[in-house]
């Protein structure tokens, strides 16, 4: 885990792109596999040579663990897809704080973000004092009247 | 070197007690949330049990141990001490000071925000109360109750000019209640006696203490309703800067909650809630009391033979 937490804490972090996506996500399904059993099990529609250079580029990134099979090597995920779900949310939020010349910046936008989950709270309990407030005067006009 | 000891083992039985009732009273009190009583019981036994083990801790040390060990303990001056009581009454004293630094820190700046606050303040007239309600200007909260010894209530001009007569009378009262039930000074003690895991209970205190201020300020529906607008008005004003520990801020505790509570307010709910009675404990107390006394010696006896375990 301290691998992936050192690829996503550095600032030229590699991004996922689809194919190694999806490589990823058929390995976690398979618990682990070698190049040929992944272009075998027919999900995978390429090239066996690309599929060897992706699996090989997620296990550089710290993504996959390999130990030697025979001539080639079986992979296996470094972490669950929850695991990689929650660093993934980290380094957002690390990057979002981390980012523009003034720093603190995102930090206000977060902020905004929950002042805007709080105006819409004290909004839905202004509505419920004031059909409260409406109710009594109701109540009190249907008095008078009797 | 008897003197010595005598301290040394006071001071451990005192910080183990301490310890022991903090820990159970930290995992005991949670049920007394759902009690359904009135909120201001909720509080009174929430607070009670907060600082149960202090007191008892204190009586208990000064009650027996202390006389035990005076009376029972023969003045040898070659028994020595051993490393725990040494250990354990240096332990007691730290957390003695580190209850004193933190009074005496929340004091000093609750002293200095307060003072701050004032300046240029002025007396406000309302119904609620004369001469210790105060209208401040610049970075004050809208409403808060400040102060244990000389307590006073300040309004900010935001408030003023946001809430409606009834509704700032009605918030006015709310303080009031606070001042009526020493919370500012309450809150002071919670910063004398220290332990991990008690944050919780400070907190349901809170919102208990809150609830019963809310609970005594209104007496019929109109007056929770406008509470209840108070409240969502002054929520919307964002504080300057973080209160001080010996202040009651108006807009404290779950919003919601509270907003609910109000919005159900109901008389004859109200009448029917019971509230537990402080001198429901005086025939315990003094029952407890008179067989102390009566036992008294077998119970320094068995004191000393638990302090002597410590000093070995």
């Amino acid at each position: 885990m301290s691998k992936a937490f050192s690829i996503f804490g550095s600032s030229s972090r590699p991004q996922l792109g689809p194919f190694e996506q999806k490589l990823l996500q058929e390995i976690w399904s398979l618990g682990s596999a070698t190049v040929r059993e992944l272009v075998a099990d027919g999900k995978i529609h390429q090239a066996y040579t690309t599929v060897l250079t992706t699996v090989h580029r997620l296990y550089k990134k710290g993504l996959l663990d390999r130990a030697a099979e025979g001539r080639a090597f079986r992979y296996t995920p470094r972490h669950t897809a929850e695991e990689l779900q929650r660093v993934t949310a980290l380094e957002s939020i690390r990057q979002l704080l981390g980012s523009g010349d003034a720093s603190a910046m995102p930090l206000s936008y977060l902020v905004e973000a929950l002042s805007a989950h709080d105006a819409q709270l004290l909004d839905e309990l202004q509505r419920l004092v004031e059909r409260k407030r409406r109710e009594l005067r109701d109540q009190e006009k249907t008095r008078e009247q009797h | 070197m008897f003197a010595l000891r005598g301290i040394a083992v006071s001071l451990t039985c005192f910080v183990l007690l301490y310890c022991l009732l903090s820990a159970l009273v930290a995992i005991v009190w949670r049920p007394l949330r759902f009690l359904h009583v009135a909120q201001q019981s909720v509080a009174d036994l929430l607070f009670e049990l907060r600082i149960l083990p202090l007191l008892a801790s204190v009586i208990i040390t000064f009650a027996l141990v202390v006389p035990s060990f005076r009376l029972l303990e023969p003045r040898s001056h070659r028994e020595g001490m051993g490393a725990m009581p040494l250990a354990l009454g240096v332990c007691a004293l730290l957390l003695i000071a580190c209850g004193c630094c933190r009074v005496i820190a929340a004091q000093t700046r609750s002293t200095r925000m307060v003072k701050r606050w004032l300046e240029g303040a002025r007396a406000l007239k309302t119904n609620a109360g004369a001469a210790i309600i105060f209208q401040s200007q610049g970075e004050a909260p809208p409403l808060t109750l400040v102060g244990v010894r000389k307590p006073r209530v300040l309004v900010s001009e935001s408030t003023v000019a946001l809430l409606s007569n009834q509704e700032l009378q009605i918030a006015l009262k709310h303080e009031l209640q606070h001042m009526k039930s020493r919370d500012n000074l309450k809150k002071l003690i919670f910063r004398f006696c220290p332990f991990p895991g008690m944050a919780r209970l400070e907190s349901a205190w809170l919102q208990a203490a809150e609830l019963a201020a809310d609970d005594a300020a209104v007496s019929n529906l109109c007056d929770a309703v406008d509470l209840a607008a108070a409240l969502v008005k002054l929520s919307r004003l964002v504080p300057v800067e973080v209160a001080p520990v010996c202040a009651a801020g108006f807009v404290a505790g779950s919003l919601s909650k509270r907003v609910a509570q109000l919005l159900a307010w109901d008389e004859a709910s109200k009448e029917r809630r019971v509230r537990v009675r402080t001198w429901f404990v005086v025939p315990l107390v003094v029952a407890t009391s008179l067989l102390t006394t009566i036992a008294y010696g077998p119970v320094l006896a068995v004191t000393h033979e638990v302090t002597e375990w410590f000093v070995r």
